[in-house]
């Protein structure tokens, strides 16, 4: 009591300061209320819905076309060649497969039987057996035998000769 | 009776005799059987629109066409009026319209369509479902008879089916989605394939070419029995009108109509609900029984262009990551 009748009223002032708490920042900025306090109310009493995030699913779902090949001069690293812009002016066409590649593709039956098929043949399937034919016994040295499908405009020949007639077919321009 | 047959024979032999003396070579064999359905030769069919066409352009292929192949070009006509006069001519996508005729896959489709919704409620019982049967008629020795196990075995009368049909027999098997997809393709074509460069054997002077059995065997080849259609808007609700409209413009005795689209207009359900031969189906409807079923398909512009996307969709996809029900980001 006498101390702090004695004392000066700074130090004084000092001292209640911690008793005394000055009006700070109003409670609801700092994200505390008071008990006694109501919780603020809703204004419009209905849960809102938003549809901005499905975006985040949307681009998850999977598409359902195989996109086309981004344009390239030559070869890609893999080996891959796309096919010339004009069609080659043969008599014969050979398309490309649903994923871009040269449909030729062998085939071993009974353990040692190879074959080679060639599909999507359009045009003059028997010129595409002479030609092929004749590539391959520059080649190869023998021609091998190779049975031509009108119906389903397929070619197969004996052996695998599939990366042969794949390099001579991409360098056609097929 | 002896006579009689001397005499049939006799007629036979005179007229072969006959036949080989003074055969030309325009004369028609005797026994020429052409089909009834083929059209009269004087009211030839209506040859493609030319590449410099007056009438207007009404569609054109949406997807890209391959740099080998070209679009195929046919015309536009009208239901609405009675006049045949087309409206213009629209380009068709080669790789929908005009596919190698594969007529095996359209077997196969048209079996597939037929049998997998079949099944066979046939049943037989065997020796042990048949009432009775289950004790030993007569001993086995002493009784001078063939030995017994039961009265209902299969070679007793009123015995059991050793090898019948044995209850609901379901038929149902699925053919992989591309070759169904390739028979539409198949069946489209088909149906539209023209004779391109009709040239008959010795040239169009040649005397050949005007004789009409000659004429007939040359227009088998002339299908056309595709015709591409503005709208399916007709004038009025008669069936009768509608019959007469098809009659004019020779498109045959039954007619299959495609429309996208869940309503149609009210004047062609009616005209077509009391008609047999007439029929009006949506789009996803489209399949190869039926389009064999009716001599003509007739497509609308819009339906075209549904079936083209939906069927090019099919060249160009990858295998279902999951069933096509559930959804992708570019489905068509």
């Amino acid at each position: 009591m006498a101390a702090l009748r004695t004392a000066h009223p700074a130090v004084l002032r000092g001292a209640l300061r911690l008793y005394i708490r000055a009006p700070g920042p109003p409670a609801s900025a700092v994200g505390l209320r008071r008990v006694s306090d109501a919780a603020p109310q809703d204004q419009t009493g209905v849960p809102s819905e938003s549809t901005e995030e499905y975006k985040f699913v949307e681009r998850l779902v999977p598409p359902s076309r195989v996109p086309a090949p981004p344009p390239r001069a030559g070869p890609s690293p893999s080996g891959w060649t796309p096919p010339a812009d004009a069609p080659p002016p043969l008599a014969y066409t050979v398309r490309r497969s649903r994923m871009h590649n040269i449909p030729v593709y062998t085939d071993t039956t009974h353990g040692s039987r190879r074959t080679t098929l060639v599909r999507k043949v359009e045009g003059d399937i028997w010129a595409l057996e002479r030609d092929v034919k004749q590539h391959l016994k520059e080649v190869m040295g023998t021609e091998p035998p190779t049975q031509v499908n009108e119906v389903t405009m397929t070619l197969k020949v004996k052996g695998h000769v599939d990366s042969e007639l794949k390099e001579w077919l991409a360098s056609k321009g097929f | 009776m002896l006579r009689c047959t001397l005499l049939v024979c006799g007629r036979g032999v005179v007229r072969r005799l006959a036949s080989s003396f003074c055969s030309e070579s325009s004369a028609l064999p005797p026994n020429l059987l052409l089909p009834t359905n083929l059209v009269d030769p004087s009211r030839s069919k209506r040859p493609p629109p030319p590449a410099d066409c007056p009438l207007p352009l009404l569609r054109s292929c949406d997807a890209v066409v391959p740099a080998h192949l070209s679009a195929v070009q046919t015309w536009v006509e009208t239901l609405e009026a009675r006049g045949s006069e087309p409206l213009g001519w629209a380009q068709l996508h080669p790789d929908v319209f005009a596919v190698a005729p594969r007529l095996d896959i359209l077997h196969e489709v048209e079996t597939w369509q037929k049998n997998f919704k079949r099944i066979s409620h046939a049943n037989t019982k065997i020796r042990s479902e048949v009432r009775g049967g289950g004790r030993k008629p007569w001993n086995q020795k002493g009784s001078g008879r063939a030995r017994h196990g039961s009265i209902r075995s299969p070679i007793w009368k009123g015995g059991g089916v050793s090898n019948g049909p044995r209850g609901p027999t379901s038929y149902f098997y699925m053919l992989p989605m591309k070759l169904r997809v390739q028979g539409l393709k198949v069946a489209l074509s088909s149906k539209l394939a023209q004779v391109r460069h009709a040239c008959p054997p010795g040239g169009r002077q040649s005397n050949v070419w005007q004789h009409p059995a000659v004429q007939r065997r040359f227009l088998m080849l002339l299908q056309d029995d595709l015709h591409i259609v503005d709208s399916v808007n007709i004038s009025s609700p008669d069936p009768q009108d509608l019959l007469h409209l098809i009659r004019e413009k020779l498109w045959g005795e039954s007619v299959l109509i495609v429309d996208v689209g869940e309503e149609f207009p009210e004047n062609i359900l009616q005209a077509t609900a009391s008609l047999k031969t007439v029929n009006i189906i949506p789009a996803i409807g489209l399949n190869v029984h039926s389009m064999l079923k009716h001599e003509a398909v007739v497509l609308t512009l819009e339906s075209v262009r549904f079936l083209e996307e939906k069927l090019l969709w099919h060249d160009q996809r990858y295998t279902p990551l999951y069933p096509y029900k559930l959804p992708y980001s570019d489905l068509p």
